[in-house]
């Protein structure tokens, strides 16, 4: 028999995904620990997150966060950075800072067979740094540097600029690193972070084949762990009348561009439609973005529109890397696309394209045991927990074409945005 | 270990499975066995070009991409100088598809006018957004330029230069096609919540009456051996000076490959490393230092890249970086540091073995060497390899003669 290609093998489309819930166990100190054992690999990951980030911080000393994170691998009261890199390497563990404008920590990924070796040494770096002041001058020169190659790549100025265009410079998110920074502090405001601020609301995410153990260890480990329990204030973020920067470089051969305004964020009821909304737009290959920019005109190489995903001040953004001479014809085109969606109701057969689109994703983001704890910990950052991807696959499988047009005129006004072309 | 089963298709083309009933989802994986090694001097670039072009449409699909999104997967694609290689993941419930869309497109492409004009100009600005228009983008097109006069790495997997992308003809692409992309020249893994039996099914259903190439691969020029240093001076608008130091060293089935990535694993890999210890921890003339490979089929490349901090220029650096590799050759390594060593490759297969994607990728990649079981027994063989083996291939590779040294200065 003579195969027919011409007709598309069938398809089924899940209608219920499973999202297991985390276990949680609180220590002494009031630190939660959520978990999610994964029996079948033998890594562990864990992160110990917490609620200092940027925000509070003064603003000559903007670097003194990341820096403090960053030093804490530079020595400690019973090693020093040689036999801390060393420890490290020998055990195959990686230690890394977690630098988020809402949220800061340390990483921590091993093996099961190094877990109870290391656990300790990690724990050291909590509290028992001594940021060396060799390390600290080698350090700032390296920020130095790697700020000034910044400067010069458009897609991060262009981002830079678009942050401090929509946050304001007053605002810590809104703030550019500059060379000179390094200059205005020194250790003993490293210090000062480390002891006073920085282990604010400290929340541990755990996966990995883990035993108890494992688990009695790590209790012992963190439950004297000092922690400072201190209610976060949301600041409000408005969008200001439009606002338009071009830096020109006259020797780029491509602008960097980026579009965009605040944003509801992950708590709120509209959520799940806008989040569609921008999915149809920019947020997978088929979307109407890749389709006219790219596949149709070919001006860029990629170009994508995504929700920050931010708990206190979300926004939207559409960025890309386009031909010099249509960068203006590009942003014109962004206009467009979001204003059709707002007013022409998006096609069934592209309904159905982008729905079961979603789904896979979910099924795929939700498929791999070691990745569900991250899941969890971005959700769980938002103020909500696993039930908001049930909801989310639930918008998914029944939103219709109302909801997209009513999403897109509710939040996407052309008067609201920041436009940003660096090149 | 992954486990794998495999079979062969009567046209050639290579298929294993790896059943992993713990998710809910597939991966088709298909490996070509054809990077930038194949191209000729003025058509560069060609096969990462090509790779575009399978995302157009073929006869039964018309768009690559909504054909897969419509049934829950997402795909992607890569090419290098050797492979290029394409992956679907998909709710494992509707693996068919990905048969139907691969087989479709390895059967009977259209290469449309439209998408080979559009996909041109794709390319043109990844060319541009990668390599021209970022600081120190083009380094890579300097020191192979540099290393080898002979052979296609000669160029990186993007191309040697715009003008070769612009050029490309019709008959160019149909001649590729037909020459690689053949099931003969690939390797196929489903990997996920499938059955070897329904892979055999399907896998037989849609790709068993694709014929095999016609068309011989042309022979791949092999350098000779470098008898003299080569160095090379570029001048770029950045704010410091960086250095490029490569030797050449033998490809991935050859003696020797093991030891080469030993050897920067010691020197150049982590924070412990000899290189960041001596020149960036306790040094003023790098802000950064690393060793790696160009683990190629054909030979590759060992190679030290260095920033300088501002004000150091980078032939001095090459001088403080010679002091510590000489050092190295005339030392003895540890017991200790083989053990940190062999932990890393140790914990490096756990950690690459989490993800379904990367199991299917791995055992596409060593099948495509000749044997997947290599994935496993290279492992083996590298954490056995005995100290003084590892300075022995060391002193044969880091030679003066076999160096050829990029020094990227700001202006």
């Amino acid at each position: 028999m003579i195969l027919d290609r011409s007709t598309a093998p069938g398809f089924q489309i899940p209608k219920e995904i499973s999202f297991p819930t985390p276990l949680i166990r609180t220590l002494s100190n009031g630190v939660p620990i959520y978990f999610i054992p994964t029996p079948e690999i033998d890594a562990i990951k864990l992160e110990i997150s917490t609620d200092a980030g940027l925000a509070d911080e003064n603003f000559d000393k903007k670097l003194v966060p990341s820096f403090t994170l960053q030093m804490v691998m530079e020595g400690s009261k019973t090693k020093n950075a040689a036999e801390l890199d060393d420890f490290f390497d020998t055990y195959a563990t990686e230690v890394e800072p977690l630098l988020g404008f809402e949220h800061q920590g340390l990483s921590l990924l091993t093996t099961k067979k190094h877990f109870n070796t290391v656990l300790p040494v990690f724990r050291e770096l909590l509290t028992e740094a001594v940021f060396p002041e060799k390390e600290l001058v080698k350090r700032k020169k390296q920020k130095a540097l790697s700020i000034s190659i910044h400067k010069e790549q458009n897609g991060h100025r262009a981002s830079s600029l678009f942050r401090k265009a929509l946050f304001g410079e007053n605002h810590s998110f809104g703030q550019i690193a500059e060379e000179t920074d390094v200059d205005l502090f020194g250790r003993e405001d490293l210090e000062e972070y480390y002891h006073q601020k920085l282990w604010t609301n400290p929340e541990i995410f755990l996966t990995g084949n883990i035993g108890e153990e494992e688990l009695n260890a790590i209790f012992n480990a963190f439950e004297n762990l000092p922690v400072r329990l201190s209610p976060q204030s949301n600041s409000d973020p408005f969008n200001i009348p439009s606002h338009k920067i071009r830096e020109e470089k006259e020797k780029s051969v491509q602008s960097s561009i980026r579009i965009g305004c605040h944003m509801i964020s992950k708590t709120h009821p509209d959520y799940h439609h806008l989040l569609i909304f921008n999915t149809i737009l920019g947020g997978y290959f088929g979307c109407r973005l890749i389709k006219n920019i790219r596949e149709d005109k070919g001006y860029t190489y990629g170009i994508s529109s995504s929700l920050g995903g931010l708990k206190t001040a979300d926004y939207w953004i559409v960025m890309a890397d386009v031909i010099k001479e249509y960068s203006d014809k590009v942003i014109e085109e962004v206009y467009h696309e979001i204003q059709t969606l707002q007013e022409v109701p998006v096609p069934v057969d592209e309904m159905e394209t982008v729905r079961n689109y979603m789904v896979g994703k979910l099924l795929t983001q939700f498929s791999s045991s070691f990745d569900l704890i991250g899941r969890f910990k971005s959700i769980h950052q938002a103020g909500l927990d696993f039930s908001f991807f049930q909801s989310q696959l639930e918008h998914i499988l029944s939103f219709n074409q109302e909801d997209i047009m009513a999403v897109g005129k509710k939040y996407f006004k052309q008067g609201n945005m920041v436009e940003i072309i660096v090149g | 270990m992954i486990n794998y089963q495999k079979f062969v298709l009567d046209n050639g083309l290579q298929v294993l499975v790896h059943e992993d009933h713990g998710t809910k989802i597939a991966v088709l994986n298909i490996l070509y066995k054809v990077g930038s090694r194949n191209e000729i001097k003025g058509k560069t670039g060609l096969a990462h070009y090509f790779e575009h072009l399978m995302f157009g449409s073929s006869k039964n699909v018309p768009v690559f991409d909504t054909a897969l999104e419509k049934v829950g997967g997402s795909c992607n694609a890569f090419t290098n100088t050797d492979i290029t290689n394409f992956y679907i993941t998909l709710p494992a419930a509707n693996i068919e598809t990905a048969f139907w869309l691969e087989s479709d497109r390895m059967l009977q492409l259209n290469l449309s006018e439209k998408t080979i004009e559009t996909q041109r100009k794709v390319v043109i600005e990844e060319f541009k957004q990668r390599y021209l228009n970022q600081p120190y983008g083009d380094v890579h097109h300097h020191i192979r330029k540099l290393a080898y006069d002979t052979h296609p790495y000669q160029w990186p997997t993007i191309g040697a230069n715009l003008e070769d992308i612009i050029n490309y003809k019709r008959e160019d692409v149909e001649e590729f096609y037909f020459t690689h992309y053949r099931p003969d020249n690939a390797v196929m893994v489903v990997a996920g919540d499938v059955t070897l039996e329904q892979v055999k099914h399907l896998a037989e259903k849609w790709f068993g009456d694709i014929p095999s190439g016609q068309i011989p691969k042309k022979t791949i020029n092999q350098e000779l051996p470098q008898a003299s240093k080569k160095t090379a001076t570029v001048q770029a608008d950045v704010p410091t000076d960086a250095l490029y130091k490569v030797y050449h060293m033998p490809a991935k089935m050859q003696d020797g490959y093991l030891e080469s990535d030993l050897i920067t694993d010691i020197i150049g890999f982590g924070r412990s490393s000899i290189l960041e210890q001596q020149l960036v921890k306790n040094g003023n003339i790098f802000a950064s230092i690393g060793a790696y490979i160009y683990g190629t089929v054909d030979p590759g490349l060992m190679v030290f890249s260095g920033k300088m901090e501002k004000g150091q220029t980078a032939e001095n650096a090459e001088k403080a970086l010679d002091e510590v590799v000489q050092a190295f050759l005339e030392s003895s390594i540890s017991n200790e540091t083989l053990t940190k060593v062999k932990n890393q490759a140790e914990a490096m297969k756990t950690y690459e073995s989490v993800q379904i994607l990367n199991r299917a990728m791995s055992l596409a990649y060593y099948a495509h060497l000749g044997d997947a079981d290599l994935y496993q027994t290279e492992y083996e063989k590298k954490t056995q390899i005995p100290a003084d083996q590892i300075l022995d291939w060391a002193r044969n590779i880091l030679r003066e003669e076999n160096s050829s040294v990029l020094y990227y200065k700001g202006t």
